[in-house]
């Protein structure tokens, strides 16, 4: 039954939720406020099921078992937050900035490795601290680089004096301005830990794997990414007059970078940020006949 | 009697031209008032200026008294030094009835920008004592605007029209300033000016949990009495660009005929500050903060009444049914108003038609019962019933006529007519 549900399910069910998200632009009302909630929820019970499903084939948990997992654990986490936001606030238009994000990352999914990561099975624990710590600080990323985009969009709004020409109902710029400020103190640090947990992690991992190298130019990227963000963090920290503006066009840059290197990246090495060489990593795939043959895959053809 | 006003409005002419036609203060109104005494001297006036409208009221007792309004329109253009071309197509006239609705409907603040709001009964009596003040009103005025007070006291009562947000304060804080910031309490407030509308202003935000609250204004005693009534802190005006730098929320109320506050100067404010957000809510009519003030940086949230327009407009469009209930209050008490004018000016003549026929009538039968004087009481009783129905049958087509006249003003003409046939004089 569980084996059933595709990604498809819940890609079609975020993507409607989002449609209707947008109707209620022009159509504020409890019916398209309950329509976008139950697609989501529909779509996170789908969600859920699947996850579980492929935790359950490839006897790991979803963070450790593929980058494929990962991504949708993360969007998985973002549909939760927008399900609680969405439930407790009748008005705001967050499901509009957050749900593109979820229908991406599950999009982007089915475009990246689907293969367990080589050499962590023997460092389990750290692995999956690692992968959580991972997970989480991106979940603050997505939040970061939402509030932001939101800053800037109820900035817009107030400039242009438009508050009421597009039907969207946003938080004050002083409530985004300290979310987006939580979000990076948060986010960086849990991102840090990522990183050295990674680092330690390369260096107890079996050298005869060959599964992950600091050089390899996905680390590297992903290094210098992080550089960034700690920059962003300690001028927050440091700077006295910080305007609300500047963090958040600061943070959509960091923020927005930091994610899209980690998809483009994703998309590009088929074997992920731990994976090596693209036929290294299909001799990896092809090692998994038991992943690659289950029905699990997206339904629309790349 | 004879009513008119020529005026421009927040529905028919944009902030700058308005400021430019405003009366900022009394002096300004009584030495406007010299001016129409002497243009028209066989009027009384009354004009109502506020941040949203500048009405010129003129009543006479013969229409043929009443000045045009080109000539109202060159009285606004001399006094205000603004050529004729700048407003005439904002400007707009009404006269009798829609005359008299339309000051109703400004009472009422169903004309409003922001619907219900209480401030626009305060403004019109106000409007009505300093006119008094300048001996420019009269009478037909005294008797309009009293009215017109009523008229908007029955509307509050008998409609829910004054319910939820009714000022421009509360518009302005609650859909702006609330986008803005998320709380009051930490923020400093400066009030410039210490007005009505500053103190509006502070009622509104004292209920959204404000308690810093500086008012700088020119005579300092004013600034003093506001601030104590509110909690807050009278500052000199040599102070002012110093709060301009502190200031988290500014609202500036004042008479100010020109801005007070530039780009320029403010930049230099906002150079010692901590460059913070500063939501600047500009109520002057004309402004006191110059446009490009917005233009000084980022953080700077400036609006002015025009910008409210939007906002009052969705709260106008949720209370559809309260407004066609005033509406309806309106055009009752617009009729009853113009039927007390017809009897105030017909109420004679009618009088003394009736007493003349019935006059000759009863001169005419005791001429009859002298003839006849085999008549019995009873007859004659029946006989003075019989013409005095013809009498009054008679007298009925042009006492309708006239009535039917007078309800879109007095019928000048009409009783003229009547006066002449019937040698009323």
């Amino acid at each position: 039954m569980l084996s059933n549900v595709t990604l498809f399910c819940f890609f079609a069910s975020y993507l409607c939720a989002l449609v209707i998200e947008l109707t209620r632009l022009r159509l504020k009302n409890s019916v398209t406020r309950w329509a976008a909630i139950g697609f989501a929820f529909a779509g996170f019970i789908a969600h859920t099921a699947y996850l579980f499903e492929r935790s359950r084939t490839a006897e790991l948990p979803p963070l450790l078992s593929s980058t494929h997992d990962w991504m949708l654990v993360l969007a998985y986490l973002t549909v939760v937050i927008y399900l609680f936001v969405s439930t407790i606030d009748s008005s705001l238009g967050f499901g509009l900035f957050l749900l593109p994000i979820v229908v991406g990352l599950v999009g982007v999914s089915r475009f990246v490795s689907q293969s367990t990561t080589p050499g962590l099975s023997v460092t389990r624990g750290w692995g999956m601290l690692h992968a959580s710590m991972w997970v989480l600080g991106a979940v603050g990323v997505v939040i970061g680089l939402v509030f932001s985009v939101m800053y800037l969009v109820q900035h817009r709004r107030l400039r242009q004096k438009k508050l009421l020409e597009d039907g969207l109902e946003l938080p004050s710029l002083e409530r985004l301005g300290r979310l987006n400020w939580w979000s990076i103190v948060i986010s960086v640090p849990l991102l840090t830990l990522g990183m050295v947990t990674g680092v330690g992690l390369s260096l107890v991992s079996d050298p005869s794997t060959e599964a992950v190298r600091l050089t390899q130019p996905s680390i590297v990227i992903s290094l210098l990414t992080w550089l960034g963000m700690m920059a962003l963090f300690a001028w927050l920290l440091i700077a006295q007059r910080t305007p609300g503006r500047l963090v958040a066009w600061r943070t959509v840059w960091a923020f927005g970078f930091l994610l899209l290197t980690l998809i483009v990246l994703q998309v590009f090495n088929r074997g992920g940020v731990h994976g090596v060489a693209s036929d290294h990593s299909a001799m990896l795939n092809q090692q998994r006949s038991g992943l690659d043959s289950q029905p699990l895959t997206l339904t629309i053809q790349p | 009697m004879n009513v008119q006003v020529v005026y421009c409005n927040h529905q028919t002419a944009d902030l700058s031209v308005r400021e430019k036609l405003a009366f900022s203060s009394e002096d300004d109104l009584l030495r406007a008032y010299d001016v129409l005494r002497e243009r028209f001297p066989a009027s009384e006036y009354v004009v109502v200026s506020t941040c949203n409208r500048v009405e010129l009221y003129t009543a006479q007792e013969n229409a043929s008294d009443a000045p045009t309004s080109q000539e109202l329109a060159a009285f606004f253009s001399d006094f205000h030094r603004v050529p004729v071309e700048a407003f005439l197509g904002d400007l707009l006239e009404q006269t009798g009835a829609e005359a008299v609705r339309h000051l109703f409907e400004v009472a009422c603040s169903v004309d409003s920008m922001v619907l219900g709001e209480n401030q626009i009964v305060s403004q019109v009596k106000s409007a009505y004592e300093i006119a008094t003040k300048g001996n420019a009103n009269g009478p037909l005025t005294n008797a309009l605007f009293q009215r017109a007070l009523n008229v908007s006291r029955r509307v509050r009562t008998e409609t829910r029209l004054s319910e939820g947000r009714i000022s421009i304060a509360s518009v302005a804080v609650g859909e702006f300033g609330r986008s803005i910031f998320d709380r009051f309490d930490d923020k400093t407030i400066l009030v410039i000016g210490a007005g009505e509308m500053a103190e509006e202003t502070l009622r509104y935000l004292q209920n959204e949990g404000v308690q810093r609250i500086i008012v700088v204004n020119r005579t300092e005693e004013r600034a003093g009495a506001l601030a104590k009534e509110f909690g807050g802190q009278a500052e000199p005006w040599s102070q002012l660009d110093d709060w301009l730098s502190r200031a988290d929320v500014i609202v500036s109320t004042t008479g100010a005929t020109q801005p007070i506050v530039d780009a320029a100067r403010f930049r230099k404010a906002r150079k010692q500050g901590s460059g913070k957000p500063v939501f600047i809510l500009d109520l002057g009519a004309p402004r006191d903060f110059s446009s490009d003030v917005s233009e000084v940086d980022p953080g700077v949230f400036l609006y002015d009444i025009d910008d409210l327009e939007r906002t009052c407009a969705k709260n106008r469009a949720a209370r559809t049914t309260e407004i066609a209930k005033a509406r309806s209050i309106v055009e009752e008490e617009t009729s009853r108003f113009m039927h007390d004018i017809y009897h105030k000016a017909t109420g004679p003549i009618v009088q003394r038609l009736r007493e003349r026929w019935h006059d000759v009538s009863r001169q005419e039968l005791e001429v009859l019962y002298r003839k006849l004087p085999n008549l019995s009481e009873d007859d004659q009783q029946a006989i003075d019933r019989t013409v005095e129905r013809i009498v009054n049958k008679l007298l009925h087509p042009p006492l309708e006529t006239l009535r039917d006249e007078a309800r879109d003003g007095t019928p000048h003409g009409l009783l003229d007519a009547i006066m002449r046939l019937f040698h009323l004089h």
